[in-house]
């Protein structure tokens, strides 16, 4: 080995960190408590809908994604304070009443009859659209001073595709005609325009703009 | 979705049959038979399961299925108190952090459910075979969540101890090393459970002693109701012992334990007088 002494580059050739990130503070601590707020009224749905499904084993799979929900809102809880947010309540909050409506759209089936509806809001819209968001909010955060939320992100998109995968493949087994087929499109499309016209779920920016091209360009 | 769902509203499946706690407990095939056959809930002849009672097999079967659609109705019922009350501070309100527990314990029951699935195919029976009573699920229908948490969890929960500790016994004496296996970890959750309904009973009626005295009494007749006539007591030869250790390893203090042992004598003897008139 040689002389422990030697300087060397403080980051490592491989490290490709940078800074600045997309968000201040402010806007990131806006978006962490729109994320809390939206995690909260899923696990509880999810928490309420296990009774009302009368299917095994999507009962089964609803108590247990229930938890990972409320897991990733206590994470946006606990980030909060660290953004200098010291009243969690305060930025607890949807980003807009339209994200409003279109969760108590997703929340409003209550049948025992509604399983594919119920499956449709969370595993065909709503997560996806998390998942869009979370990974948006990774890929343009700080990675030197936002790193944080970053690893909460990861742990929360991690069990958004795994949960996803799980919604979607026990949808996918209840779809058994056309007429299935055409209400679980139907409802999407219901859903979709709602959180289309929120703008996603954090607002209008959820997974920035994609037409904005910059001037000159 | 409606709040406050009510115990005839559970979503089931084609394959179980909805029956009364009497129904249930008179199944012939119950571990609470007489020893003469027959059945009903009788404390003079009701014995410890193990393997060389006549009819153990059964009654192994069918304590497992009631285990199984009670692991169903704890999962509903924790389910049920995310959805019921919003986050706050008065009577009719949680804490954010108490909804938190609720959700990990629907986990924690999603996977009993699991594992008594398993364990009853293990053991050779269909789901649905025996019928499915929603006494448990009625305690998780108190619109007060301190009455609910403390029916449920302490009084329930604490239930689960007893019967899996007995359980896990059961399965180290038939030497059948996965029951066990099943049973210690299911007690592990099931101590938490107890301990998260003595956590909260006690930080949510610190200034309000009268609804901790209210949340109590609750808690009271649920213990009194599911001491089965006496099924559940501290003799060796209890079909459900009290499981005293692990219950004060979930929050309940020694008189606590001593007072659900005599409500268990009391219904015992509740019930001889009943058989005698």
């Amino acid at each position: 080995m040689g002389d422990p002494r030697t300087p060397r580059a403080p980051f490592a050739p491989w490290d490709r960190r940078e800074l600045p990130g997309k968000f201040d503070v402010e806007e990131t601590a806006r978006r962490v408590g729109n994320y809390k707020w939206i995690e909260m009224r899923l696990f509880e749905a999810l928490g309420g809908w296990v009774a009302t499904v009368p299917e095994l084993d999507v009962k089964l799979r609803l108590g247990t994604h229930c938890y990972h929900h409320a897991w990733h809102a206590e994470l946006w809880h606990k980030r909060l304070p660290e953004l200098r947010e010291m009243n969690q309540d305060r930025l607890t909050l949807p980003a807009n009443d339209a994200v409003v409506t279109f969760m108590d759209a997703v929340t409003e089936p209550g049948d025992l009859e509604q399983t594919i509806e119920k499956l449709v809001g969370v595993y065909r819209v709503l997560i996806p659209h998390k998942i869009a968001a979370y990974t948006y909010h990774l890929n343009n955060t700080s990675s030197i001073t936002d790193a944080p939320t970053m690893r909460s992100l990861r742990f929360a998109i991690a069990d958004e595709i795994e949960d996803w995968r799980d919604g979607e493949m026990l949808l996918q087994s209840l779809l058994r005609d056309e007429g299935d087929v055409q209400r679980a499109a139907t409802h999407q499309a219901k859903l979709e325009t709602l959180i289309m016209k929120a703008g996603g779920i954090t607002g209008p920016g959820s997974i920035g703009d994609a037409y904005d091209i910059g001037e000159g360009r | 979705m409606k709040k406050l769902l009510q115990p005839d509203e559970l979503a089931r499946d084609a394959r179980f049959s909805r029956v009364d706690m009497a129904e249930r407990f008179n199944d012939k095939r119950t571990v609470n038979r007489d020893v003469d056959g027959e059945p009903g809930i009788s404390s003079r002849n009701q014995r410890r399961l193990s393997p060389d009672t006549p009819g153990a097999s059964d009654a192994a079967r069918s304590l497992m299925h009631g285990i199984f659609v009670g692991e169903i109705q704890a999962l509903e019922g924790a389910g049920r108190t995310c959805w019921d009350f919003e986050v706050g501070a008065g009577e009719d309100k949680v804490p954010f952090e108490l909804k938190l527990d609720m959700a990990r314990q629907c986990w924690d029951e999603s996977r009993h459910c699991e594992i008594s699935i398993k364990l009853s195919e293990w053991m050779g029976t269909e789901l649905g075979e025996f019928g499915e009573s929603a006494f448990l699920f009625q305690a998780a229908c108190n619109a007060d969540p301190v009455l609910r948490l403390t029916g449920v969890n302490r009084a329930l929960e604490g239930l689960a101890i007893d019967v899996f500790n007995t359980m896990r016994e059961f399965g180290k004496v038939a030497g059948d090393p996965v029951l066990e296996f099943c049973e210690d970890w299911m007690l592990a959750d099931e101590v938490t459970h107890v301990k998260m309904g003595s956590d909260w009973l006690r930080r949510l009626t610190e200034d309000n002693p009268e609804r901790r005295e209210r949340a109590l009494e609750f808690q009271r007749v649920v213990d009194k109701l599911f001491s089965l006539g006496g099924a559940r007591g501290e003799n060796d030869d209890s079909p459900i012992k009290l499981a005293r250790r692990f219950r004060e390893l979930a929050g309940f203090t020694n008189e606590e334990v001593d007072e659900i042992a005599g409500l268990a004598k009391e219904a015992a003897e509740e019930l001889a007088a009943r058989q005698a008139s």
